[in-house]
């Protein structure tokens, strides 16, 4: 009779959990729990570290789209399949993934970019920009597009161009697509 | 059970060992990235700081330069500073704590890149600037020239990197000045 003895000072020692709390906490089988645990890591791993970049957006030049503060997601799978089209919201990498500028795409490969009286002209001609709602005076000299190069602005120029961070960015720094 | 043991416990060793050679000789870019991140702490400060802590803080930075060093920044719309040596390096640093309340630099994103004789190495980083009391955050992405001298990496060169350059102005269609 030892060996009942000791399990049942076991028992005494550990008190067992309610039915209900066990299975909230490990669920009715703890080794599938454990699996779901171990893959829902590793999913949560894959995407958020290498398709979908979170981002917290500092600065006011994508004002009013996108407000400070604001949370999104950079999608990098976006240009799997097709280049980066005109009016997409970009992440635009620097030395690394860690910081980046984020910027609305005007300007294609081969195009030319200009700004006339706060007027985006590509190829001369006006570009409808329905997501501009604030006053621009801009007026910058055309810029002509290499084969892999795009132009990149804010939606917010109220302020003067040489206070917005605006230019032609490469196709290898264009790493996604703003998901929301 | 007894090889079992023998052959974790020799894994163990050749793991501690493979740990501390590369604690005790630590690659180049490590040494770098360890340099650069020291480079960073020492810049930053906040505004109570004395005006023997502001010289020795200045003393210290300097000591990151070659003394022949050549600084190019150019953050358009914000700073525009050329320096040339130690010396310059230490005037603006006391310049700049004694006029702004703060700053906290960082580098979120550094690679470099060591060429094969392993005496002189390129960094590219971005910086990351905030200054207390402004709401924007500075960030630039940035080109660090290191040397090895006398067993320590100093850095001979900084120079700004346009992420997003305008590099193909157009020639205008119509000359303004038409010559008869």
């Amino acid at each position: 009779m030892p060996a009942q003895k000791k399990q049942a000072a076991q028992t005494a020692r550990t008190p067992r959990l309610p039915n209900w709390l066990r299975i909230a906490l490990v669920g009715r089988n703890p080794k599938v729990t454990l699996a779901r645990i171990v893959v829902l890591t590793v999913t949560c791993f894959v995407v958020f570290k290498f398709i979908l970049l979170p981002i917290r957006i500092e600065g006011g030049s994508m004002l009013p789209t996108y407000r400070e503060s604001s949370v999104n997601l950079v999608n990098r799978l976006a240009y799997l399949w097709h280049g980066p089209q005109r009016g997409d919201v970009v992440g635009i990498r620097l030395a690394g993934f860690h910081v980046m500028y984020m910027k609305r795409i005007i300007g294609l490969p081969g195009e030319t970019v200009a700004f006339v009286n706060g007027h985006v002209l590509i190829d001369d001609k006006v570009l409808d920009e329905p997501y501009e709602k604030y006053d621009c005076d801009w007026n910058l000299p055309p810029v002509k597009l290499d084969a892999n190069e795009y132009y990149v602005v804010g939606d917010n120029r109220t302020m003067p161009p040489q206070y917005h961070t605006q230019g032609v960015a490469s196709r290898d720094r264009i790493i996604g697509k703003l998901l929301l | 059970m007894k090889i079992v043991f023998r052959l974790v416990l020799a894994a163990a060793l050749v793991a501690l060992g493979v740990w501390l050679w590369f604690v005790l000789f630590p690659s180049p870019e490590k040494v770098i990235r360890k340099r650069l991140m020291g480079l960073a702490h020492t810049a930053s400060f906040s505004s109570n700081e004395g005006n023997l802590a502001r010289l020795a803080a200045a003393q210290n930075l300097a000591g990151f330069f070659a003394t022949n060093v050549e600084i190019n920044i150019n953050v358009p719309g914000r700073i525009q500073h050329n320096f040339l040596g130690r010396d310059e390096i230490k005037e603006a640093v006391l310049g700049a704590r004694s006029t702004l309340g703060g700053l906290k630099v960082q580098f979120p994103d550094i690679n470099i890149t060591v060429v094969p004789d392993k005496q002189s190495a390129v960094a590219d980083l971005t910086v990351e600037a905030r200054v207390s009391g402004e709401q924007d955050l500075i960030v630039q992405e940035m080109k660090f020239t290191l040397q090895k001298t006398d067993g320590e990496w100093l850095v001979t060169r900084v120079e700004t990197v346009r992420t997003l350059s305008i590099l193909h102005f157009e020639p205008p269609r119509f000359p303004s000045i038409v010559l008869t």
